[in-house]
């Protein structure tokens, strides 16, 4: 008897489903638009005018770390809750009105953007519809409401799927009083707690002052209040993206490795540090604001630092089990073991090699972290480096390796082809070698980011080492290599979903552990308690820094009270008051 | 064969970013290689490293492999 995922929570299976080819969609069209801006930028190939390089480059960003990112997370989560607690969703039309109202969020903020390039965009609500605001969108850029109000849609869909896990955990607990959180769900629970933290930042500032302002309510902001908020959910977003990606390391990871996890305690440890510190160093991303005093700058940098453990822990856990897995499969030796591993699994490869060239990105980030180092590098290219790194291939890789494993559990079919889907993963890791090496390099001797033109006249930049066309076209390949990388895995996902049913998917497990759930301590489960910490270590990060801010600019900006005036009161009238005040 | 296929081709994809941090290093000690002469050291990488995974480990005829799957 078959015993996909499929086969055990069919209901769920259709949503998961769904929900994977949203991202999917997400990347395909945010991955091409990636080509178009390295080929653009590097001066190869260009057929789109340079003005309209800002829209292609809010599309990347919104669609692939906003988008794609979130659908793969909530798919992901959703099977992980129900595979582990071993029950499906209370109920899955609360499951779909979720799903679908992320679609709508999403599908509104992607208008938006895409009608920028139209030569002449309607006019809605009073303004041009389009949003060249970058996936950042910093006051004081400017989107049309309709990029706002699809945000905050798309947020508050995916607040609702927590409630769908947590609602899901709860009625579980009542059936099983005793028992010990599954370690896939925990993963969940504690991830969704600190995006209700973070995510409340961020729909403030889009709720009381961005979206106010573009309607007219509001006659301004105060930008550096409104990019605090932003980075007080930026830091802890790219966590976001991330835990999804530790969760199939821990859970999945070792079992395709053939082994064990090493550690149950362990990995607990580390979501409940992610849960305690995603949220209060946000600031470690605006060491270059002038407004923010040097102290609280440096608060920030400490705590970054401090979540260097986590991800330390990580790495030994993750390789510790793949360890394990090799030996179990007759590995030996000081490295020897190293072969024994199933390299010709995509899965596995995929994910090893994302846990690598997430290391890369570790050392990137240490120096993004330090607060004078990153003098240097800021805004340069090598922040984008950086994260394509992080989130473009620890994240993204991860995802498409995982939906190997995934879309025959969902589907009852089997992936199209194997040796397709090992040549993708090795292409991405290739591609991303040229490009992010290229990009790093460039930033050392700064080379800007988020411009379609990197040259200004009267000034070339001076690489320590090669030449900027040599650097331009280490870009060009990469890209194009990413891009090809990319095509192979859409065509894959497409051929296993258009074949023929298949007996022998394997049965939907996760990982054992070799140290279980019984030798955590009890205390690590009870979330108020770190929930209540959390929040905690947020207000005494952020309550300083944002009472001086809005000292110092005002909260809708200078000398601004908040309500344009004029919009309910007649000038004249204010003009006799005021001379009533003289 | 030493090593799997599998292992095989990721160790090939390792050489690239290898090659390219190494290019990169070397450079601060005044070496600078070429593209051409890069591109040179890879090719002898691979071709060293084909060798040696396709070479037969003890002189049995090659059919000692390790790490299947
Ligand atoms: C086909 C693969 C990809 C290519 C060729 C590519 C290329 C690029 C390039 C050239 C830039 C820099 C633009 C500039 O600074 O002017 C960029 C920015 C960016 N990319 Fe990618 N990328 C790819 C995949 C990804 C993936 C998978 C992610 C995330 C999941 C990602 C996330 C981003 C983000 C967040 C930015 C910054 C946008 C901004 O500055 O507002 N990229 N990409
Ligand atoms: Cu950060």
């Amino acid at each position: 008897m078959r015993n996909a995922y499929l086969d055990q929570f069919p209901d769920e299976a259709r949503v998961i489903k769904a929900a994977f080819w949203s991202s999917f969609i997400a990347l395909a069209i945010g991955g091409v638009l990636g080509l178009v801006q390295a080929l653009h930028r590097t001066d190869v190939f260009r057929f789109i005018q340079s003005p309209d390089y800002y829209t292609v480059l809010t599309a990347h960003g919104v669609l692939l770390v906003i988008v794609f990112t979130i659908f793969f997370l909530v798919g992901t989560f959703t099977w992980a809750v129900t595979t582990s607690l071993d029950r499906g969703v209370v109920d899955t039309r609360f499951t779909w009105a979720w799903y679908i109202m992320m679609v709508i969020g999403a599908a509104l903020a992607g208008i938006t953007i895409f009608s920028g390039f139209l030569e002449s965009a309607p006019s809605i609500l009073g303004s041009e519809l389009n949003a060249d605001v970058l996936f950042t969108f910093y006051a004081p850029l400017e989107a049309h409401p309709f990029f706002y109000i699809g945000l905050v849609v798309f947020v508050v869909g995916s607040w609702l799927a927590g409630v769908d896990w947590f609602r899901t955990w709860l009625a579980w607990r009542r059936e099983n009083p005793d028992e010990r959180i599954p370690l896939p769900t925990f993963m969940v629970l504690t991830t969704t707690l600190f995006w209700y933290i973070c995510t409340l930042g961020v729909s403030l500032s889009i709720l009381v002052f961005l979206l106010p302002w573009s309607l007219g309510i509001t006659e301004s902001v105060n930008p550096l209040l409104t990019r605090t908020m932003f980075w007080y959910f930026g830091h802890a977003v790219v966590y976001f993206w991330l835990m999804p990606a530790y969760l199939m390391w821990y859970t999945m990871l070792p079992k395709f490795s053939g082994g064990k996890l090493f550690s149950d305690p362990l990995a607990r440890v580390v979501f409940v540090l992610f849960l305690l510190l995603s949220t209060p160093l946000g600031i470690h991303h605006q060491y270059l604001d002038p407004g923010i005093a040097e102290g609280y700058k440096f608060i920030a940098m400490t705590n970054t630092m401090f979540l260097l453990l986590p991800s330390l822990l990580t790495a030994f856990t993750v390789v510790a089990s793949m360890e394990h897995g090799a030996r179990q499969r007759g590995g030996e030796g000081y490295l020897g073991w190293l072969k024994a591993l199933p390299w010709r699994d995509p899965i596995f490869t995929g994910m090893a090699l994302a846990g690598l060239m997430f290391a890369a990105a570790g050392f990137s980030g240490m120096i993004n972290a330090g607060m004078n180092i990153n003098y240097l590098v800021h805004n340069t290219w090598w922040v984008v480096g950086h994260f394509h790194l992080t989130v473009g291939t620890a994240v993204a890789l991860t995802f498409m390796a995982a939906s190997y494993w995934f879309i025959p559990q969902l589907t009852g079919k089997e992936l199209w082809n194997r040796s397709v889907a090992l040549g993708q993963v090795v292409l991405w890791f290739i591609g991303m070698t040229f490009m992010t090496n290229a990009m790093h390099r460039s930033g050392l001797f700064g080379l800007p980011r988020r411009t379609a033109e990197p040259q200004y006249q009267g000034f070339d930049f001076e690489p320590a080492v090669g030449t900027v066309g040599e650097i331009n076209m280490q870009v060009a390949l990469g890209a194009v290599i990413l891009t090809l990388s990319l095509a192979l895995f859409l065509l894959n996902m497409v051929m296993t979903s258009i074949g023929s049913n298949s007996e022998s998917i394997p049965d939907n497990t996760y990982a054992d552990t070799l140290s279980g759930a019984e030798d955590s301590p009890r205390i690590l489960d009870n979330l108020k308690l770190w929930t209540a910490i959390a929040v905690v270590l947020v207000i005494i990060a952020y309550t300083l820094p944002l009472a001086s801010i809005i000292d110092a600019g005002g909260l809708f900006g200078p000398d601004i009270e908040g309500f344009r005036l004029s919009t309910w009161v007649d000038p004249a009238v204010i003009e006799s008051l005021s001379e009533v005040i003289r | 064969m030493r090593i799997s296929k599998g292992a095989l081709l990721v160790v090939v994809a390792f050489l690239v970013p290898f090659v390219v941090e190494f290019r990169t290093a070397l450079s601060w000690f005044g070496i600078k290689l070429s593209i051409l002469e890069s591109l040179a050291l890879g090719g002898v990488l691979v071709i060293g490293l084909l060798l040696w995974a396709v070479w037969p480990e003890d002189g049995n005829g090659g059919t000692g492999a390790a790490g299947s799957s």
